[in-house]
């Protein structure tokens, strides 16, 4: 628990019974994405409701918090305990094979990261994954 | 029990994994899509051979129902192929960019917040996509098995062989 790494292989089975616990024991398959529709329909929802009211996507994944959102939360919290156990928690602001090759600046980092963001999920909504 | 709790033990743990498994970097997600480290593929394909030998053992049993998804053509290779551009930029994926921020990688905050406007982008071109790309080559809730006709545990057994043997080669590349 306090080691810095796992084999992936070992972890990534770990990971697979968790899943199959899951299926078993709650029905659930793993997913991130359709919390972020619902995420997004929420933010929307405190300044233009009525818009929202008539979107049809927004119909379809509603703005609540359910199992997928909280296991989206929770991700956050279970990766922060684990680098917190093995002192590998610290503030990185830009990755270091980005700064090798587009340099340190967090402006043009973190804009792109926003830009990767936007594309990543209206991708992975249109593939339904 | 509680969904909202399920949910959250569930999330906790899984984080916790990803976490140890070093999958949640930047770095390794671009040396996979670079073709320089393996680490987020092993794990990746590790987690679906345990799973898919588990899930099926209880389907077969009668004890738990398959997810199957739409197989679209048009909107997995086109929403395949944007996902892909945005992964190369951002670098994480929607969970994996949660993960990071609780390790402390805070560029993956700013990757979080595109994606809440890219879903909300999304919500807004439904309308559209859902007459044109979302029609394109739709065979509705297909399997591999089951398109080919065959029983399951055939595809099972070829892709857990072809998974290890790609372990193997990994581990001799070095990768």
């Amino acid at each position: 628990m306090r080691a810095k790494t796992w084999s992936p292989y070992v972890a990534g089975a770990l990971a697979g019974l968790l899943l199959v616990l899951s299926v078993f024991l709650t029905g659930k398959y793993f997913g991130a994405s359709t919390t972020f529709v619902r995420a997004a329909g929420f933010v929307e929802q405190s300044v233009a409701p009525e818009k929202v009211a008539g979107m049809e996507y927004f119909l379809k994944e509603k703005a609540k918090l359910d199992w997928q959102g909280m296991f989206v939360l929770a991700v956050l919290f279970g990766s922060l305990a684990a680098a917190s156990l093995s002192g590998d928690r610290r503030a990185v602001p830009v990755p270091a094979m980005w700064e090798a090759r587009f340099g340190a600046s967090r402006v043009r980092r973190w804009t792109l990261a926003f830009l990767g963001g936007v594309i990543v999920m209206f991708g992975a909504r249109l593939a339904d994954g | 029990m509680n969904e909202l709790l399920t949910g959250a033990v569930t999330g906790l743990l899984f984080g916790f994994i990803m976490q140890k498994a070093q999958v949640i970097r930047y770095d390794r997600q671009l040396g996979a899509l670079r073709l320089q480290d393996m680490t987020i593929v092993k794990f990746m394909l590790s987690t679906i051979l345990v799973a898919m030998v588990g899930i099926y053992l209880l389907f077969d049993l009668g004890m738990v129902k398959l997810s199957i998804k739409s197989t679209i053509l048009g909107a997995n290779i086109v929403g395949g192929l944007i996902f892909g551009i945005g992964w190369g930029l951002v670098g994480y994926c929607p969970a994996t960019a949660m993960a990071a921020l609780g390790e402390g990688r805070y560029d993956s905050l700013f990757g979080l917040l595109g994606m809440l406007l890219g879903a909300g982008l999304f919500a807004e071109a439904y309308p559209f996509l859902k007459a044109t790309v979302l029609t394109w080559g739709n065979f509705g809730k297909i399997s591999i098995p089951a398109a080919l006709g065959v029983n399951h545990w055939i595809v099972i057994v070829i892709l857990v062989a072809a998974f290890v043997g790609l372990f193997y080669w990994f581990e001799k590349k070095g990768l």
